[in-house]
């Protein structure tokens, strides 16, 4: 049986997870500057994805789009099971609620794309 | 030992066209952005050709603590049968946990422990896949404490206990080896070789002292010489190369594909 195994280690990862990721305390053992490296690695990446997904995001917010995505990132990581798209459009969602992001208008069904 | 592909390319959406015309002798597809029923054109022209298609997952996190997701497992093996893959694979790491996904390859605590789980985690899915499944060595940019086997000598575990292939990524082997201090030669010794599927190559950019695996910057000399030592020990049944953003002019990519043969010959 793995079980045991499973719950220390999925707290373990968790944990490490939680502190790249979210606003979680560092993991005993590892190196903080590592720690650092990876968090803003894999920040890069997030924002490479949603700046690739969502080119309009990144226009309405022009030079704005970097210093949110980051203040944004952290309290907001991506949830496991949602999809890149929808991580994106997440952001997208939350610029426009701070009010950073003009709403997207409203399509009418007599204006719908063809 | 499987059999021989040759020289391939990672085919991606924005170079389709290109992978087309280049002198390869297979490709790989992300089986993530695929979907059986419909698959692009591109692929199917290739698969036409006769030219092998391989399906590469980044998704099932077999490293992680939870069990496999079959739907994912299910997509892979659909894939391998949609394009008559001889074998699929995906990675030795984990990508969601807590409830978060990360969105990128995670390295393993290298614990007995750790190791148990994927093990159990790599039977379930050899269960539901029609094709056997080769895992690869990731890049990190960290290291767990507490680790009690060599990266090397991980995945001789693993394979002895699972019978799975291996794919190793010779960028990863570098970037480990620059970052973490992976003896590069040992890690070559520990791994059991007969079992090598095939071979990834990529590019990156040592950013502050750290090597980061970009797949979108050129080739290092260095990993290349990570391939030849490779070679050294074994004539790899593939050799792909890896190339995800800042596509460079066709030439440059054959380049690269000339540069990965002369290394093999």
């Amino acid at each position: 049986m793995t079980q045991p195994q499973r719950d220390r280690l999925a707290a373990a990862q968790a944990e490490l997870l939680h502190a790249l990721l979210g606003n979680g305390e560092p993991p005993a053992g590892f190196d903080p500057e590592r720690l650092r490296v990876e968090a803003r690695s894999l920040l890069n990446k997030r924002r490479g994805i949603v700046a690739m997904l969502r080119p309009d995001v990144v226009d309405g917010l022009g030079d704005r789009f970097r210093p949110l995505f980051e203040g944004y990132a952290r309290a907001h990581p991506r949830r496991a099971g949602s999809r890149a798209r929808e991580d994106a459009a997440a952001f997208a969602e939350w610029a426009v609620a701070q009010g950073e992001l003009a709403p997207p208008k409203k399509r009418r069904w007599w204006r719908r794309a063809t | 030992m499987v059999d021989k592909l040759g020289v391939g390319i990672g085919w991606r959406p924005e170079i389709d066209l290109t992978v087309e015309q280049l002198d390869v002798d297979f490709v790989e597809v992300v089986a993530e952005n695929l979907h059986v029923g419909h698959l692009p054109e591109s692929v199917l022209l290739l698969r036409e050709r006769g030219v092998p298609v391989l399906p590469h997952a980044v998704s099932l996190s077999l490293g992680g603590a939870e069990p496999v997701d079959a739907g994912r497992v299910a997509h892979l093996g659909g894939l391998a049968e949609a394009l008559g893959a001889p074998f699929v694979s995906d990675h030795v790491c984990f990508v969601r946990a807590g409830g978060l996904d990360s969105g990128h390859l995670m390295p393993l605590p290298r614990t007995r422990e750790a190791l148990d789980v994927l093990v159990a985690n790599v039977k379930a899915a050899q269960a539901d896949l029609p094709v056997p499944l080769a895992l690869e060595n990731v890049a990190a940019l960290l290291e767990w404490p507490d680790g009690e086997l060599t990266e090397g000598r991980f995945l001789a575990e693993l394979v002895e206990r699972t019978d799975c292939l291996l794919l190793v990524d010779v960028a990863n082997l570098y970037a480990n080896a620059r970052n973490l201090g992976t003896d590069v030669g040992r890690f070559l010794d520990e791994i059991p070789l007969e079992r090598l599927a095939y071979v990834h190559v990529a590019g990156g950019v040592e950013h502050q002292g750290v090597y980061h695996d970009t797949h979108a910057h050129a080739v290092l000399p260095e990993v290349l010489d990570v391939l030849k030592q490779l070679r050294d020990r074994i004539d790899p049944p593939g050799v792909l190369l890896e190339r995800d953003d800042d596509y460079p002019a066709d030439a440059e990519l054959a380049g690269e594909l000339a540069a990965i043969r002369a290394v093999l010959a």
